[in-house]
């Protein structure tokens, strides 16, 4: 009965986040961990304790109105060379053309730093993002899942201490 | 006095009940009202463990959802900080 439930429940989560993580070899070399998976249910429960009269938490239940799910991954390594380039290629290659398409990215060889931005657009709505961020490290990988529409994006970047890019 | 007088006087004459009456009474004060109260108190905690789970469980969501939010900003933002730089030196 365990088993079939944990199944289940493995295939809802799966069923949900648009690609596979399979970071899961990561875990027992990484000194700092995050596993989030945050599903619709979870996300709706949250709302409802989301202050609307602190001005971020009434901006975070505005975005997370319109989603779907967020599942992230992020590890924190205590040296250099922990996870390979394979690891995020595998992630890469489900993140394939018509619905998906890298809005925007960096990559400096110099701090070892790579951070990219795909979005997912179907019938011409944007339904996901997955950010994939990686530092000599620290290895980031998320999946943010609804409608999100750009001008939440950019109220995403600006809050919690962030500041917030001067529009030109 | 008729018969019809007699005969009432007889009916509602007082009589005396059983010797365990009292203890039978008592007895079933006894049994039945803590039971009730059992029932009673453990409906309460029910909810009330039900409500403060829920609100655990909600509180903890919020977290996990902040957090999220945290971690996916700083990583849009310096992505798009970098992009900002960029355009700044050309």
């Amino acid at each position: 009965m365990k088993p079939a439930f944990l199944a289940c429940a493995l295939a809802g989560v799966l069923f949900a986040q648009q690609f596979k993580f399979n970071l899961d070899h990561l875990a027992p070399k990484a000194s700092e961990k995050v596993d989030l998976s945050l599903t619709a249910n979870l996300l709706q429960l949250a709302a409802n304790f989301l202050d609307t009269n602190d001005a971020d938490e009434a901006k975070v239940k505005k975005l997370v109105a319109g989603l779907q799910g967020i599942y992230i991954k992020s590890f924190e390594f205590k040296k250099e060379g922990q996870y390979t380039k394979a690891d995020l290629d595998q992630i890469r290659n489900q993140l394939k053309a018509p619905e998906w398409q890298r809005m925007m990215g960096f990559e400096s060889s110099e701090d070892r730093e790579s951070v990219e931005i795909w979005v997912r657009n179907e019938n011409n709505k944007m339904t996901g993002l997955a950010i994939l961020a990686s530092e000599a490290t620290s290895l980031t990988v998320a999946n943010i899942v609804g409608s999100i529409e750009l001008s939440d994006l950019s109220e995403l970047g600006g809050h919690f201490g962030i500041p917030k890019l001067k529009k030109k | 006095m008729d018969w019809l007088e007699q005969e009432l006087k007889q009916a509602l004459a007082r009589k005396e009940p059983a010797a365990d009456f009292d203890a039978r009474v008592r007895r079933r004060l006894v049994r039945t009202t803590p039971r009730w109260l059992a029932a009673a108190a453990a409906l309460v905690v029910i909810a009330g463990g039900g409500a403060l789970y829920r609100r655990h469980q909600g509180e903890q969501a919020k977290e996990q959802v902040m957090q999220a939010m945290r971690l996916a900003g700083s990583k849009l933002n310096r992505v798009q900080a970098h992009v900002q730089a960029m355009g700044e030196r050309q």
